[in-house]
């Protein structure tokens, strides 16, 4: 957390009601999102209780595991949640787009993917675990289940490992995303209570949002008092319409508050980097789908050494492209930096379009231009600069005292010999220069997987899922 | 209603759309106004019966909670017979053709060896087609204690308690009163040595079913030796072997302390207490209280 | 300890704030959690006091927001039943193969067999004789160990058959002086003879899926062990033993994976009795925490005969005012007292309501009027505040410029 989301808290406690702290909406909000809340019996790992879920807010999908002991009922509930979920998956698989690539096949991108958007943090480790314990099913056996069950556990494996990816938005938790947008008056552990953040940015806080009476709590551990006085005594009778009665009072108003949240992110506009990111994702998630029509082997259990290692290093680098991204997407992003003196902003009150260095044929034309700023500028000369007002432009930086800023263009601004027109910004005009750039830096050299040291555990063994995960007991 | 009879239930928002569906079909649709505004009210009712329990609990308020209870359990019933359209039918559990008591004798007299309530029920589900349930065996052993005071001797067997080395009942170990006092008594070493003996036991049983397997796979786990590391059941001669080896490492000790606690049971016990164990301190409290 | 144990001032006034609501027992759970606040002088007041800051809360108007599901407690109990059943069988097999221990070692003794008001003579007894036996590799003379408890039953003698020290210790029942009260603590079970030491298994529910569990719940386990590794530390130190015969790698017992097969993970607890020894150290100079308060300063809940609390509300609400808490939002999930606290701190508009990284952040001002002061312009910073203050107004100044 920063000073600058530190002091919007201070004010939304100050004002009772959440402050902004993003201009832009910097996660893609798909058109039909599958909302899904997944409840699971508590003292469990991973056991579902039950699951409302659907893409249209007036139709929610309600499914229920009467009795959540019984292990065939755990399983059949997943082929149930697999009957809603697949077919949402896999209707994007069908239009697609060539995409060509330098030094590689050109390969086949779909030109939308799946979103689900989960409550919380603990919705998404949910979304994990179930993965983890449904992807090893054997459909044939001593503890078959139905084909649709370990696909299921595939997919989920993938929307949650994509979910630690920075700026991915295949799958969103709801408090993250608001969190990351508004800046309520409370500390961010009670942030992860959906119904009292949105009270924050909605109408101010409320007592309500911490009464599981009012507010049950939005999954997946459902409230102690609710297991105690109602879900227990509903599954003893045995009913199990009233189980599920008893279900959906606790999954109705959550809800009903993730569409409100997903209005509220709608609400504001799109960030200008979304669309690229989201390209990304519909990459991946098609780099996924064909390795599941491939017939490749479920997701292993642990990465070895040297797959965790590239995984590490590729998710820094999106995580370095997601901070810059959101800083040229956003001006109070951006503002962080300046408040650092990695960025600053001002007005043009002087420029040399013309200016050159060199002489003959080493002659460049190097556009200056002079910014009057109230930032404070801790940036060396010679520093590389970027801008988001142009963003194809280079910069470095060549003074800086006394709020006065002399930065020379050096990238960016045409080939001629007087700078291409609106290269330079005029006078009067606003910028906004940063040393942030988004250039990735090369991938760090890793050995190959087959030639992992020893002192990384050595080559891995090819995972071949055993008898051993097919039958592991879910209890 | 669709869902009915399946094993997975997927309710629609509103339940009684289902219902209507299914009174329009059977052509009472004029009942059908009047059942959804009783099950509006009662659900209505369980709702607000529900926060005041839950509010009532968290003010540790106890006697408002019961009586709330009670109330909103016949709300709940009456709420089941609306949607369900019938009485909801009272659990009734298969007559066992076996007593508890015969069941409880049946699967010590298979394992041979003074046992734990649970493992005594996952023999009777493993060889016996079991009905027994852990919770059933819980007041056994005092209707045992009973009946041999009211009349000492009067049954072939009594299910009684394990001996301590105090002389006093063992916590949740059963035995039976047939056997040697020395098989009764339990020394340090003695848990370990009967479930060694149970294992060897379940070992040389046959005609199990998948239960039985499992009950095996269990056992096996917990002896060195016992099985070759693969998933598949293991071989009941390598379970036995295994547990054999390990018995003669205790087996000395073992039957050292028990002959020594059964020779002081014999000499400072009268009948009853030797079945059923020396009264301990608090026990004559409670007794004294009573 | 021994501070614990002194009479006088301190014990009397600690009483005089308890009044005559009856004390409520520490539990290994309560006192881990005295750790995770150690600077809040509320709640050293409280616990030294014995005070039952549940009922306390509640009668103030802000119950607690924690309770346990009975699914949670179900399977905790079926869980450890498990690892437990036939003379711990499983356990046996995690020892043997975690740490080793010989295929002779499997001595069990169930401390419970005694009866409940016998449980902690009879650890104490045990303990003492293992720490003997495993001490010096020679049996003991019996009587002498077992005569510091009182004899068992009426018809058995005190003696024990020939047997030696160990195994596997299952219900014993330790104790730790906490401010001068005695708390019962119940260690799930004490392993010994593995090297001539004593260690703690702690049983747990969670799960430990493909080697990882939720941290928070290892942590949680941790401080809990800590405790009983301290109270058994203390047990041995009192009867004449190295204390350091009991190890600081508790034996950790979860569920793997899906499945209910119970694995073990040594953990260390070195941090931990740490953290807990130097929070104890604080409960025995309360006399300074009491020095500021008022002679008849008393929490009392005056109950009734039924238990209910009659006090008025106000009056009680503020005695505890006159005493300091630290209120941080880990508290939400520590302290029965927290909601109270909570909106203490919203009342005085203090900056910890928004976590510790804000308090960080804003660098020791701790008020949000003080700080929207600075960063507005309407209040100049006192001495030590000018970086701070510099960096609010300007970041006061990019919001409004971004926002605007």
């Amino acid at each position: 957390m920063s000073l600058l989301t530190s002091l919007a808290r201070l004010r939304a406690l100050d004002e009772g009601i959440a402050q902004p702290v993003a201009t832009v909406r910097h996660c893609h909000l798909a058109e039909r999102p599958m909302v899904f809340i997944p409840l699971k019996l508590s003292g469990e790992a991973a056991a579902p209780l039950a699951a409302m879920l659907g893409t249209d807010r007036g139709d929610p999908r309600l499914l229920v595991v009467p009795q959540p002991r019984n292990r065939d009922l755990r399983f059949a509930w997943a082929a149930e949640l697999a009957g809603v979920l697949l077919p949402y998956v896999e209707g994007f698989l069908g239009d697609t787009e060539t995409v060509e690539r330098r030094n590689a096949d050109p390969y086949e991108r779909t030109v939308d993917a799946p979103q689900i958007i989960v409550p919380n943090q603990g919705g998404m480790a949910f979304v994990r675990l179930l993965g983890r314990s449904t992807r090893f099913r054997r459909t044939d056996g001593p503890y078959p289940v139905p084909e649709s069950v370990p696909l299921l556990g595939r997919w989920l494996t993938y929307f949650a490992e994509r979910a630690a990816y920075p700026g991915s938005s295949l799958m969103l938790a709801a408090t993250d995303e608001l969190g990351r947008h508004w800046a309520s008056g409370q500390s961010s552990l009670e942030d992860a209570n959906l119904a009292a953040l949105l009270s924050w940015i909605t109408t101010g806080p409320s007592d309500d949002a911490e009464d599981p009476l009012v507010w049950p709590p939005a999954g997946p551990a459902t409230d102690p008092g609710f297991d105690a006085e109602v879900l227990a005594p509903a599954i003893e009778g045995g009913s199990p319409e009233r189980v599920a009665e008893a279900l959906r009072t606790q999954l109705e108003p959550t809800w009903r508050l993730m569409w409100q949240a997903i209005d509220l992110l709608a609400g504001l506009p799109e960030g200008a980097s979304v669309a690229q990111r989201w390209e990304q994702d519909r990459g991946s998630f098609s780099g996924m789908a064909a390795h599941v029509a491939e017939g490749t082997p479920p997701q292993a259990r642990r990465d070895g050494a040297v797959a965790a290692a590239a995984k590490l290093a590729r998710m820094e680098r999106a995580q370095a492209a997601y901070d810059v991204q959101r800083a040229y997407d956003d001006p109070l992003v951006m503002a962080e930096y300046r408040l650092t003196g990695e960025a600053f902003a001002g007005e043009v009150i002087e420029t040399v379009p013309d200016n050159v260095e060199g002489e003959g044929r080493s002659r460049k034309l190097r556009p200056l231009v002079v910014i009057k700023t109230d930032d404070p500028v801790r940036l060396a000369p010679g520093t590389s600069l970027g801008t988001p007002q142009r963003r194809t432009q280079g910069a470095e930086l060549v003074s800086a005292d006394d709020g006065l800023v002399t930065v020379k263009i050096t990238k960016g601004m045409g080939r001629g010999r007087t700078a291409a027109p609106g290269a330079v910004p005029e006078v009067g005009e606003r910028v906004c220069y940063t040393s942030l750039t988004d250039d990735f830096q090369g991938s760090p050299s890793l050995p190959e997987s087959e030639a992992t040291p020893w002192t990384h555990g050595g080559p891995p063994q090819e995972y071949t899922p055993d008898d051993e995960d097919a039958q592991e007991e879910w209890s | 209603m669709g869902g009915r009879g399946a094993r997975l239930y997927i309710v629609d928002l509103q339940i009684y759309l289902d219902i209507a569906k299914l009174l329009e079909n059977s052509g009472t649709v004029g009942t059908l106004a009047a059942m959804g505004d009783r099950l509006d009210e009662l659900e209505r009712r369980i709702d607000g019966l529900r926060a005041a329990v839950r509010r009532a609990m968290r003010a540790r308020d106890g006697a408002t909670a019961r009586v709330l209870r009670a109330e909103l359990r016949s709300a709940e019933r009456a709420w089941d017979q609306l949607v369900s359209g019938e009485q909801s039918p009272a659990k009734r559990e298969p007559l066992p053709l076996v007593t508890v008591r015969e069941q409880v004798h049946q699967g010590l007299r298979l394992l041979g060896a003074t046992a734990q309530p649970r493992l005594i029920v996952a023999v009777g589900d493993a060889f016996f087609g079991g009905t027994l349930r852990s919770d059933r065996l819980t007041s056994l052993r005092r209707d045992e204690e009973r009946s041999f005071r009211s009349s000492p001797f009067g049954r072939p067997y009594y299910l009684c308690a394990a001996l301590t080395d105090r002389l006093s009942a063992a916590r949740g170990l059963l035995t039976l009163s047939t056997w040697p006092l020395e098989r009764r008594v339990v020394g340090p070493l003695s848990p370990r040595v009967d479930f060694l003996t149970c294992a060897i036991a379940v070992g040389g049983q046959r005609g199990g079913d998948e239960r039985a397997v499992r009950l095996l796979i269990r056992m096996a786990r917990n002896i060195p030796g016992a099985t070759d590391g693969g998933l598949g059941p293991p071989d009941p001669e390598r379970v036995i072997a295994a547990a054999r080896a390990e018995l003669r490492v205790h087996a000395e000790r073992d039957t050292h302390d028990r002959a020594e606690l059964a020779r002081r049971a014999a000499a400072q016990l009268d009948d009853a207490a030797r079945l059923f164990g020396a009264a301990t301190l608090s026990t004559i409290t409670k007794e004294k209280a009573k | 300890m021994t501070g614990l144990m002194r009479e006088g001032d301190p014990v009397r006034r600690l009483e005089v704030l308890r009044g005559t609501t009856p004390p409520r027992p520490h539990d290994a759970r309560a006192i881990a959690a005295l750790a995770a606040n150690p600077g809040c002088a509320r709640r050293a007041l409280m616990d030294g006091a014995g005070i039952d800051k549940d009922a306390a809360a509640r009668h103030l108007g802000f119950p607690a927001p924690f309770g346990q599901s009975p699914f949670a407690i179900t399977r905790g109990n079926a869980f450890e039943a498990l690892v437990k059943a036939d003379g711990c069988a499983e356990l046996l097999r995690m020892l043997r193969e975690l740490l080793g221990l010989p295929i002779a070692e499997v001595a069990y003794h169930d401390v419970e067999n005694v009866g409940a008001h016998l449980r902690h003579a009879h650890t104490r007894a045990l303990i003492d004789r293992a720490a003997r036996d495993g001490g010096e590799g020679a049996p003991s003379p019996e009587a002498g160990a077992e005569a510091t408890a009182p004899p068992a039953t009426e018809t058995a003698g005190p003696g024990e058959a020939v047997s030696t020290a160990g195994t596997l210790y299952d219900h014993p029942l330790l104790s730790l002086r906490i401010a001068g009260h005695t708390a019962y603590l119940e260690p799930d079970v004490v392993a010994f003879q593995l090297g001539g030491r004593f260690r703690i298994v702690e049983i747990k529910s969670f799960a430990v899926i493909d080697g990882q569990a939720d941290p928070s719940s290892v942590a949680a386990a941790a401080r809990q062990a800590a405790v009983y590794v301290l109270a058994l530390r203390t047990m041995l130190e009192e009867l004449g033993h190295d204390p350091l015969m009991v190890s600081h790698d508790v034996v950790l017992v979860c569920p793997e994976n899906f499945a209910n097969r119970p694995v073990a993970t040594l953990v260390d607890v070195r941090k931990q009795l740490a953290v807990l020894r130097r929070q104890l150290d604080r409960m025995t100079t309360l006399d300074r925490l009491l020095d500021g308060l008022p002679d008849e300063l008393t929490f009392d809940l005056r109950p009734d005969e039924d238990g209910r609390p009659t006090r008025p509300v106000a009056e009680l609400s503020d005695a505890l005012r006159r005493t300091t808490a630290r209120y941080a939002p880990d508290c939400l999930s520590t302290c029965d007292l927290c909601f109270f606290c909570r909106d203490e701190a919203r009342q005085e508009g203090a900056s910890d309501l928004l976590g510790r990284q804000v308090r960080d952040e804003l660098g020791g001002v701790a008020s949000v009027a003080e700080a929207l002061g600075l960063a507005d312009g309407t209040r100049d910073p006192a001495e030590g505040q000018e970086e701070i203050a510099r960096l609010l107004r300007n970041a006061e100044r990019l919001r409004r410029e971004c926002l605007t």
